[in-house]
């Protein structure tokens, strides 16, 4: 008995070692499949919440109709989506229409998703989806609401996906602001709170309350040019650049459809 | 056999815990979210002997470590060894006092609860500083930490009482400490 917890030791220890050591790529691996483990647990409690929440609608509305409401309510929310996506696409094809001749864009390909979970973590900001690799989602995937930009997508399972909000300030977005020219990179905070950082704007740009900051679209970049990103709060000049506090523009706190941008039509 | 069915029970009740505090709603007014997790590690290391306690503690710092893992330009920032290291010192810490209050207890089982998810939360705060730089302490920076950690403290009786319900816990045959001092 007494050699068994030794042993039992000794692999405690070898193990805890090996996790310690682990470098970002067998990590990824383990985080998927521990997401694998916590997709039906989610996925059901999340049925389970969704059936006690609309319990009362049930009882008020004939089931058919409600089906059919919610799925005229997703359909409308992708064409929202959609247009919203579309808007900076059509200034810019008016003006390369003029310019250069005509272009052929094409606007998005969304898959539906439902938000099964926000990340309880006090520091981070994240939420998971219903929708995995088996839907066509890998990393770093756009995903939007009707509203604009929610955030990103990180650790990809089968049928469930981490989202890492625009609210976390790890996630990056290069951002522009309608009506200037001004470009800058849009954060979250870590203080919690829900407001974004633009940041590495110009000293001098005189950034008004109300003002509208799209995604600029960079090359290289994941996320697509002209998606709402926030509306300005306030704008004050550092010593080195110009910081405006925004509004986002998609609540990611308490949406329960998304849509992930899976590529172009 | 008991100790083996114990230790299998609490390491399902591991991942079914981070679910559900996943799809909890935040606490109103302070929209805070609730740690379930850190009581379920409380009660596991207090329950258990030292070793399938410290076996207990290396699976809550995977399943913590890998649901908060953030990889950024391929560099991971919080890896897996602060949650190990965090949550063996832990359940080392909880199995000594446990010693020396003659077992377990359910104000044992709360007060540790509250103590570690404070300290976890504070400590995930203080390494992202570390990393990150700045040091952006104000009100709801401070409400992150103290509330979920309060909200613990509340839960934990009822946790306690449920899981004593649930849990077969019984003296083990083999004359082995623990869970034999189990109090209320």
């Amino acid at each position: 008995m007494r050699k068994l917890q030794i042993a039992a030791l000794v692999l405690l220890a070898v193990l805890a070692i090996v996790f310690c050591s682990m470098e970002a790529g067998p990590l990824r691996h383990l985080q998927t499949g521990l997401l694998g483990i916590l997709s039906p647990i989610s996925r059901s409690g999340s049925a389970v919440k969704d059936s006690i929440g609309s319990l009362g609608k049930d009882l008020m509305t004939l089931d058919q109709l409600q089906a059919e409401y919610d799925r005229v309510l997703a359909e409308n929310r992708r064409l929202r989506a959609e247009n919203g996506g579309l808007r900076d696409l059509q200034q810019e094809n008016a003006h390369l229409r003029e310019v250069l001749g005509y272009r052929e864009r094409s606007s998005f390909r969304l898959v539906p998703a439902a938000v099964v979970g926000h990340d309880s973590g006090a520091w981070w900001s994240t939420l998971r989806i219903n929708r995995g690799t088996r839907d066509g989602i890998t990393p770093d995937m756009p995903v939007i609401t009707d509203k604009g930009l929610i955030g990103k997508t990180t650790a990809v399972s089968d049928n469930l996906s981490e989202v890492l909000l625009v609210t976390d300030e790890n996630c990056k977005v290069a951002a522009k602001v309608e009506g200037t020219k001004e470009q800058g990179i849009c954060t979250g905070t870590r203080s919690p709170g829900g407001e974004l950082q633009l940041t590495f704007l110009s000293k001098l740009a005189d950034l008004q309350p109300g003002q509208k900051v799209y995604t600029a679209g960079v090359s290289g970049g994941i996320f697509p040019s002209g998606i709402a990103l926030g509306t300005v709060k306030s704008f004050r000049a550092r010593e080195l650049d110009g910081m405006a506090v925004l509004e986002p523009s998609a609540d990611s706190g308490g949406n329960e459809e998304v849509f992930v941008i899976t590529g172009a039509k | 056999m008991n100790r083996i069915l114990l230790f299998v029970i609490l390491s399902i009740l591991l991942p079914v815990s981070q679910a559900l505090q996943d799809l909890l709603p935040p606490i109103p007014p302070f929209q805070e979210r609730l740690q379930l997790l850190p009581i379920v590690f409380a009660f596991g290391v207090l329950a258990l002997p030292l070793l399938p306690a410290l076996w207990f503690a290396l699976l809550t710092a995977l399943v913590q470590g890998l649901v908060l893992l953030q990889v950024q330009d391929g560099q991971v920032e919080i890896g897996l060894t602060l949650p190990v290291v965090f949550f063996l010192g832990w359940a080392f810490l909880l199995q000594m006092t446990s010693e020396s209050t003659q077992g377990m207890r359910w104000e044992l089982h709360a007060f540790g609860s509250a103590l570690v998810t404070v300290s976890m939360i504070a400590g995930q705060f203080l390494t992202l500083c570390i990393k990150r730089g700045g040091f952006p302490v104000d009100w709801s920076v401070l409400m992150r930490i103290v509330v979920p950690s309060a909200a613990a403290l509340l839960i934990a009786p009822l946790l306690y009482f449920a899981l004593r319900f649930l849990v077969p816990i019984a003296p083990d045959d083999s004359g082995d400490r623990k869970p034999a001092g189990f109090g209320v």
